[in-house]
């Protein structure tokens, strides 16, 4: 009696998976449609305010202003006006022919860390410059590299604000001068 | 006896065919984890074509819901209604207002309509481009969808490739 009571205890229980898996097998193709595996993006930065406000004070003044032109081969002209005073540098396109981002970005660091205050910049392409490249160079002057942080000096008594935003406001300044 | 012996020997034998799902489950559950790691959904939709290649960017904002032109190298589209088509990337000049010399007229006259029912919209305006098309190409887009109420033009990017 007492050996017959322990081959019951013995006994396998089998999982029966088959309604385990029926779910599995509806949510799998439910989930492939669904999911948006090609991320699109925007670019169009959302500021913190004294950004925000900075952008303003640039824009309120024409003369504090960065202009990049971009040549169809691959050279970028800057100039920086402040104060009635204008500089402009020349930077050549790199081995490849391309825009040299590496010096663009060098170059427009010296400039926000002489002026923490600039947040915008005038983009001027050359009609045949292709679309990626503008927006390579964009991509290269939004942020600073390495995460460098600039201390941008608050309006009013307000404390002093770090951000690693360099120029996120890009305007396309040609856009309605034709030819 | 023997005759019952016999005769359970021509019974049919039950030979029940059992699938071992075991394998096939750790498959699924593999998957559908990899599925829910990577899953994401966006509010806008947006529909490529072969000629429309998105340029690459870091930045990772999301799209919101607005107007939507795409510019692949074969055709301008407005919210997937196909408006004027290209040839290598350009614009014929046929589809160039005269008056002006460089808007679209076809994409001004259909934005003008749009303007007036969307309010809501607030000047947004959502540009798919392709990469390989000329800034040409491009301002002529942004020139003819400033003038038409919607200056403030987003630009279609993929994320981080």
């Amino acid at each position: 009696m007492k050996r017959k009571h322990f081959r019951k205890m013995e006994s396998e229980i089998e999982l029966d998976l088959a309604p385990l898996l029926a779910v599995m097998v509806k949510l799998v193709p439910v989930l492939l449609i669904s999911s948006a595996f090609v991320q699109v993006g925007v670019i169009e930065t959302e500021l913190p305010q004294v950004v925000k406000e900075s952008i303003q004070d640039n824009k309120d003044q024409p003369d504090k202003r960065i202009e990049l032109v971009l040549k169809e081969n691959g050279s970028i002209e800057i100039s920086r006006s402040a104060n009635g005073a204008l500089e402009n540098f020349s930077l050549p396109p790199s081995a490849s022919g391309d825009f040299d981002l590496a010096l663009v970005r060098q170059k427009l660091l010296e400039l926000k860390e002489k002026d923490t205050t600039l947040f915008s910049v005038e983009l001027k392409p050359e009609a045949k410059v292709s679309y990626s490249k503008i927006v390579k160079i964009m991509d290269t002057i939004r942020k600073s590299p390495n995460g460098t942080k600039f201390t941008v000096p608050g309006k009013s008594g307000a404390a002093p604000f770090e951000t690693d935003l360099m120029f996120p406001d890009v305007v396309f300044a040609n856009l309605f001068s034709k030819g | 006896m023997p005759y019952r012996r016999k005769n359970r020997l021509l019974e049919p034998k039950k030979t029940g065919f059992a699938l071992n799902v075991t394998s096939m489950t750790d498959m699924f559950t593999i998957l559908l984890v990899f599925l829910l790691q990577t899953y994401a959904t966006s509010d806008v939709e947006v529909k490529m074509d072969e000629n429309l290649r998105l340029p690459s960017s870091n930045s990772d904002l999301n799209p919101t819901r607005s107007v939507q032109v795409s510019i692949s190298k074969t055709e301008l589209k407005l919210n997937d209604n196909k408006l004027v088509g290209l040839s290598e990337g350009h614009f014929s000049p046929a589809d160039i207002d005269q008056n002006d010399g460089f808007s679209i007229s076809a994409l001004a006259t259909e934005l003008q309509k749009l303007s007036g029912e969307n309010e809501k919209e607030e000047g947004n305006i959502f540009v798919l481009a392709d990469e390989s098309l000329d800034f040409e190409t491009i301002r002529q887009v942004m020139y003819t969808t400033s003038m038409a109420g919607f200056p403030k033009v987003k630009l279609a990017t993929v994320i981080g490739q």
